[in-house]
């Protein structure tokens, strides 16, 4: 008989296993490794993907920013950020310390060329001590403002490659804020793909590495029971809720300049409702996927002309209590101006304009110094057509409401009615529940490790697309500016409280009210 | 319900074995609605078959620590023919805490059941199953060569059914397994090949570097050293066994019947070694792979460290390493509960070990 060698492009040996996907050995270079998500979020990500035998030997991480470190002052400081932040704890030793021998630091300004020949340098030199093979991931952890000129250097350098071109493969991930607005986003994406290709981009929304907001599209489009189900014709109206209970801790700069809708409502918001209105895409592929939830944005109905406003409610906390706790107010945080008109808070009544949704409105709603942490999305479906019980009993039915705990205590809850034993016709609200804790017990992986992978891998399905990113500050423009323009400010709301009176307004004039999450 | 709850977790209840399913809904009937403190789950109906009370003690031990994992409705079975003639039956419940006071409860089942009752049992676990729910049925000690109407019906529901290779005296027990994979939609799993999960996994790693994919059909020699008891036990080789024919298998070799096997480069040389040691017995502790080139790539348990180290000599990879498993029963069983679907690989590999059985001396 005649044997057939296998192909080699895939390793046969990972078939079945449950780390199948390995990629590539690449060098993985922070800039702005000295920072704070480096330290809390980037490397305990990645030491705990080298702790589930998901990142492949020789695998290289080389940190880049302004302190003065050796390596192995950066490794010592990267293993006290593993041994108070990484997913799983305590930290095993031994592939610690394998994962060290692969973490080098090059000491260097953002700007400055010599630098980025030193960095260059680095990794030509990793690839031949380490197998990385000249692939690259560059991860852009500083403002904004320095993609440019990273870029630019990085182009000059020849640093970027690419497998069209017969080159390995180079990505570059970007953090947000994909700008300010409409026009500084396409300033930044047409800086992006002056070095880049566009397939070369991963745009992290780190909610889109969550679980639960990947089971949003499982939900849907495993099960054949809800996308019948999934339209005007049965549902009433949506929530989105996104609430913290903390307030701008140390990032009362950042938030000066961008507020609540900047922060939460043009990104993690805009993607889940992108989310739960796609139509199902044709594969599991990124930019199948991706095409879908554009549609999604492309479909918001527009605030309108001259009375933007009408359709938001923005806030700010004052003094309060959350959890018990004093909370001041906004104006009195750290490096925030005691006279800002900055909001803390928005809630929106928005609508997709498609024959899916038309006219079924999206209640979303994002703040800070609320009375929890908590993000959640709840279908409320369109009552029983005919009052059958009611007329029995004079109970006043519940709508079914399906709702998705996005964090924390992840889970899926279904209410519906249900005749309460004994003789007389009584119902009463029941609910069918599902707990990521309970049927699956592990906790899942952090959202930065599941996207470090996919960026390795290749796979951009998770990540923000060019026009994604566009066609949701197109969007939201118009409203940003004339809350801009209007002197009367954002609705003052006690810290610890559900958001001002005017959000209570805003749904239950519609006959509505919100979902206490 | 809280209490009633820590009342049947703590012991066993004895029940009529026909009003199994009532004593349950009493069991829970006292959780107040809204009452989120205790949780009621499972994802699987798991069957334990054993014939003796150690085995039982294991399995409904086992099993209990198992739930924290994978909620389950548990039927632990002890049938003796041999032992005097009865059908009894206990229920309990496995809850564990999983934050803020709150607790996942599943049902545990015991059936004992002698002499002639044990056809009894058949028809009484495939009505305690819950519907909608995969049943795994877990065989614990060397598969029965007799009762085969027995076995038959106790299976008929079955969608996996896991066993433990290492407890195998001879290779007929694999042939069954290899059978039942073959014959019915009963996907086997071997608690055995799960040991084996961080051997392959570390053997993978040394081959995930691009240059080294096409290394994979230049192999020339496998050498596999295993713990050994110093009996000749068939079990204990078990394992080296599945860890070569799955090597075959997924290099594209190709098995003779007689258990020589030939690679693209030629006949590959496959060596399975044992060397005493009073623990772990039928464990690898080291493969080492070498190619046409005459370079080495080895793996090797370090157990101080809990690791396996893959390294390949004069090559430019650096060394991998692996973290070994936790290899507590209750964890084997988990892994195999933690995967609905059948393992194609394991299905592949079965028919290989067959002939290479012939090659273990």
């Amino acid at each position: 008989m005649s044997v057939v060698a296998p192909a080699i492009d895939a390793n046969p040996l990972r078939e079945g296993l449950e780390q199948e996907r390995v990629p590539d050995a690449s060098c993985l270079v922070i800039f702005g490794a000295s920072g704070d998500l480096t330290q809390r979020k980037l490397i305990p990500a990645l030491y705990s993907l080298a702790h589930d035998g998901l990142l492949p030997a020789g695998q290289t991480i080389v940190g880049y920013a302004r302190p003065d470190y050796t390596d192995d002052a950066f490794r010592m400081a990267m293993r006290e950020a593993c041994d108070k932040f990484a997913r799983v704890r305590p930290v095993d030793d031994a592939v610690w310390d394998n994962f060290a021998k692969g973490l080098f630091y090059v000491k260097g300004e953002f700007a400055e060329p010599d630098g980025i020949l030193r960095l260059n340098a680095k990794l030509k030199e990793c690839d031949q001590t380490r197998g990385t093979g000249g692939r690259r991931i560059y991860y852009l952890a500083v403002p904004p403002n320095f993609f440019p000129v990273i870029a630019e250097l990085l182009g000059r350098e020849k640093m970027v490659t690419d497998p069209e071109q017969g080159g390995p493969f180079t990505r570059v991930i970007i953090e947000k804020p994909f700008g300010h607005d409409l026009a500084s986003a396409k300033e930044l994406n047409k800086v992006a793909v002056t070095t880049f290709r566009e397939r070369q981009v991963f745009r992290i929304d780190h909610y889109l590495g969550k679980e639960t907001v990947q089971n949003l599209l499982v939900l849907r489009f495993a099960n054949g029971i809800f996308e019948p189900f999934w339209n005007r014709q049965y549902i009433d109206h949506v929530q989105v809720t996104v609430a913290e209970s903390i307030g701008v801790e140390k990032r009362g700069p950042y938030f000066e300049t961008a507020g609540i809708s900047r922060d939460i409502i043009q990104n993690h918001m805009l993607q889940l409702v992108s989310l739960i209105g796609m139509e199902p895409p044709v594969a599991f592929e990124a930019d199948a996927v991706r095409d879908e939830k554009v549609k999604v944005l492309r479909a918001l109905r527009e605030f309108p002309r001259g009375h933007e406003i009408d359709a938001a409610v923005r806030g700010q906390y004052t003094d309060g209590s959350v959890l018990g706790e004093k909370a001041i107010a906004y104006r009195k945080e750290v490096n925030v101006d005691p006279h800002s008109n900055v909001e803390t808070y928005a809630a929106l009544k928005i609508f997709v304009d498609n024959w899916r949704w038309a006219d079924v409105p999206f209640y979303i709603r994002a703040g800070k110094r609320l009375p929890k942490r908590v993000t959640d999305i709840s279908i409320h479906f369109r009552p029983a057509p005919y009052p059958l019980f009611n007329k029995l009993t004079n109970v006043t039915m519940q709508p079914n409401v399906l709702a998705i705990r996005i964090q924390p205590d992840e889970g899926i809850s279904l209410k519906f009615d249900s005749k309460v034993p004994g003789p007389t016709v009584r119902t009463a609200p029941v609910t069918m529940e599902f707990r990521y804790a309970t049927s699956f017990g592990a906790e899942p992986p952090e959202a930065y490790e599941r996207l470090l992978l996919e960026t390795m891998l290749g796979d951009s399905t998770l990540f923000a697309r060019r026009d994604e990113v566009e066609t949701a500050w197109a969007w939201l423009d118009p409203l940003l500016n004339a809350w801009g323009a209007d002197p009367r400010g954002p609705e003052l709301y006690p810290a610890g409280t559900w958001g001002p009176e005017a959000a209570d307004r805003l749904i239950e004039r519609d006959g509505r009210k919100w979902r206490r999450p | 319900m809280a209490s009633a709850m820590t009342d049947i977790a703590n012991a066993d209840v004895r029940v009529d074995v026909n009003d199994i399913e009532k004593s349950l809904s009493e069991l829970w009937r006292g959780q107040k609605d809204g009452d989120d403190a205790v949780t009621r789950a499972a994802l699987w109906n798991v069957v334990a078959h054993t014939s003796t009370s150690e085995f039982h003690a294991t399995a409904s031990e086992t099993l209990g620590r198992a739930s924290a994992s994978v909620p389950q409705r548990t039927i632990v079975v002890r049938s003796n023919p041999a032992a005097e003639a009865e059908l009894s039956s206990w229920i309990s419940a496995n809850c564990h805490l999983i934050g803020d006071g709150k607790q996942v409860c599943s049902e545990e089942i015991n059936l004992v059941a002698g002499g002639d009752r044990i056809h009894r049992v058949p028809p009484v676990v495939n009505a305690l199953l819950i519907p909608d729910m995969p049943v795994a049925f877990w065989w614990l000690g060397d598969l029965p060569n007799e009762h085969e109407d027995y076995v038959e019906l106790l299976l008929e529901s079955a969608d996996k059914l896991i066993v433990d290779s290492v407890h195998f005296d001879s290779p007929a027990d694999l042939a069954l397994v290899a059978r039942i994979a073959e014959q019915t939609s009963t996907s086997p799993a071997d608690l055995n090949w799960g040991r084996l999960e961080e051997w392959r996994a570390a053997t993978a790693s040394i081959f995930d570097p691009p240059d080294m994919r096409s290394r994979l059909s230049t192999i020339r020699r496998v050498r596999v050293i295993a713990g050994s008891s110093n009996h000749e036990f068939f079990g204990e080789s078990i394992e080296s066994l599945l860890y070569a024919s799955w090597l075959s298998a997924q290099a594209g070799h190709n098995v003779e019947s007689s258990g020589a096997v030939e690679g693209v480069a030629g006949t590959i040389d496959y060596t399975f070694e044992r060397r005493y040691q009073s623990n772990d017995v039928g464990a690898i502790s080291l493969v080492e792979i070498s190619f046409e080139d005459g370079a080495v790539a080895s793996i090797a348990r370090d157990r101080e460290r809990g690791v396996l180290v893959a390294n390949v000599d004069g090559s430019v990879t650096v060394q991998s390493v692996t973290r070994t498993l936790n290899q507590r029963l209750d964890e084997l069983i988990v892994r195999q509960l933690k995967r609905s679907e059948g393992d194609k690989v394991l299905r592949r590999v079965l028919p290989i070990a067959l002939k290479l059985a012939k090659r273990v001396g």
